[in-house]
């Protein structure tokens, strides 16, 4: 291709997740000959995106400001302070249940192949959260894996050590399931789970 | 190259492109190899995807040859092991240093039998400290990096358990003179490595600092799990 700068534009458009060499070439060739309008307006929110969504300082989710919206709104319950992995997780939990208490993001697991540590997971910004004193329930929501299972724990410990009630996501059968499908850990924790039923 | 039913855990797994995973796994015959799990982040999968973690046993078959092979079959071979608290914190450090140390493909059985051991102490509650040295003194034995533990390495000499010595690299064990020697040891605490009996508290610290010395040495660098583990 003669044109230096659709090269370049092509090799950008690869750091999207699933892009690779033909999408890329496509997608370029396609706004150059029929979107310069939207192709404009891709590039001025995704450059305005880029420098001014931080972080919040106390939640650490993505924020225009330094305190994100859910953080500051006085409609939230303070004593209780959800630990989602990531953003996403935060949306799920924010969509799918009525909770009305706070959040902390950690962004990643602990998982030391990864490089994730104590301190790549702002362990210290929660532990500081904590000794405000004014959180009651620390609801554990990472993921049911081995890497949330560990970070899991370290979560406990920190709650424990600030003298903070901890709780952690139940493990169970999905709905609708079946449990001649179910692999045997889920069912063994949903048996070791299982509930009183209340009449 | 066809392989199936291979005994197997999963020491990493990693997201790759939209639906996949990236595996390393530690198989009995095989060593340390690498496989992609095609399309088992869908939401509808024939895969278990819970069988795809680190710590549980599983059988698995895959199909390639060279660096990545493409994960066909993997079934549960037993219960996981149920580690929570710090042994789950150890059972990472040990997937770290099996994936840090080992190359891909250098089949080592007894390897894998003394990881699938050293997950069954850690689930049975046995001394944790103790344990991981246990484990990381075969490790190196079975990649040909054994240490000399009950002969001084100079006089040949069987070490005294009342003096203190260094271990030099490559080397083996020579009495202590100064700071410079690196990490500084009791002749018992050795000696109870080399016996596999567990020594007193203050030994296996010790101990802790020589294999943390030994293993930089192998890997060039650092375990993360390091920071992670008291």
């Amino acid at each position: 291709m003669s044109s230096p700068l659709l090269n370049e534009l092509i090799d950008a458009l690869r750091c999207l997740p699933g892009v690779g060499a033909k999408t890329a070439q496509r997608m370029a060739f396609h706004v150059l000959e029929r979107d310069r309008a939207g192709a404009k307006k891709l590039s001025d929110r995704l450059a305005a995106a880029v420098e001014r969504i931080g972080n919040c300082t106390r939640c650490r989710t993505f924020s225009e400001d330094a305190i994100c919206s859910t953080c500051a709104s006085p409609q939230r319950d303070p004593s209780l302070l959800c630990v989602v992995e990531t953003p996403v997780d935060q949306l799920a939990v924010e969509q799918a249940t009525g909770y009305r208490g706070r959040y902390f993001v950690l962004l990643g697991r602990l998982s030391p192949l990864d490089g994730m540590g104590p301190k790549e997971l702002g362990i210290d910004l929660l532990a500081a959260r904590l000794a405000e004193n004014e959180v009651r329930e620390l609801i554990i929501a990472t993921n049911p894996t081995v890497e949330g299972e560990a970070t899991a724990h370290l979560l406990s410990q920190i709650a424990r050590a600030a003298g903070v009630r901890a709780t952690r996501l139940a493990h169970g059968v999905p709905l609708g399931g079946e449990l001649e499908f179910i692999d045997r850990g889920t069912l063994a924790h949903a048996f070791g789970g299982r509930q009183l039923i209340e009449n | 190259m066809r392989i199936e039913q291979q005994p197997a855990f999963v020491l990493h797994a990693r997201a790759y492109r939209e639906t996949s995973l990236l595996l390393e796994c530690l198989t009995r015959d095989h060593g340390r190899v690498g496989l992609i799990a095609r399309g088992v982040r869908r939401e509808r999968t024939r895969t278990p995807r819970a069988l795809l973690q680190p710590l549980i046993p599983v059988r698995v078959g895959w199909n390639g040859r060279g660096e990545l092979a493409t994960l066909t079959q993997v079934e549960a071979a037993a219960s996981g092991f149920d580690l929570d608290g710090d042994a789950l914190l150890c059972a990472l450090y040990l997937n770290e240093l099996v994936l840090r140390i080992t190359p891909r493909q250098d089949p080592h059985p007894q390897l894998f039998a003394d990881y699938a051991e050293t997950l069954a102490r850690l689930a049975y509650g046995e001394a944790q400290a103790w344990t991981l040295r246990r484990f990381e003194r075969d490790l190196l034995a079975h990649l040909g990096y054994a240490l000399v533990l009950d002969v001084d390495g100079d006089a040949g000499a069987p070490l005294d358990p009342e003096r203190d010595y260094a271990y030099r690299h490559e080397h083996g064990p020579a009495p202590w003179r100064d700071a410079r020697d690196g990490v500084r040891l009791r002749g018992a605490a050795l000696l109870a490595l080399a016996r596999d009996e567990m020594p007193a508290a203050e030994h296996l610290s010790s101990l802790r600092r020589l294999m943390r010395a030994v293993i930089a040495t192998h890997i060039d660098g650092e375990l993360r799990s390091w920071s992670m583990l008291a």
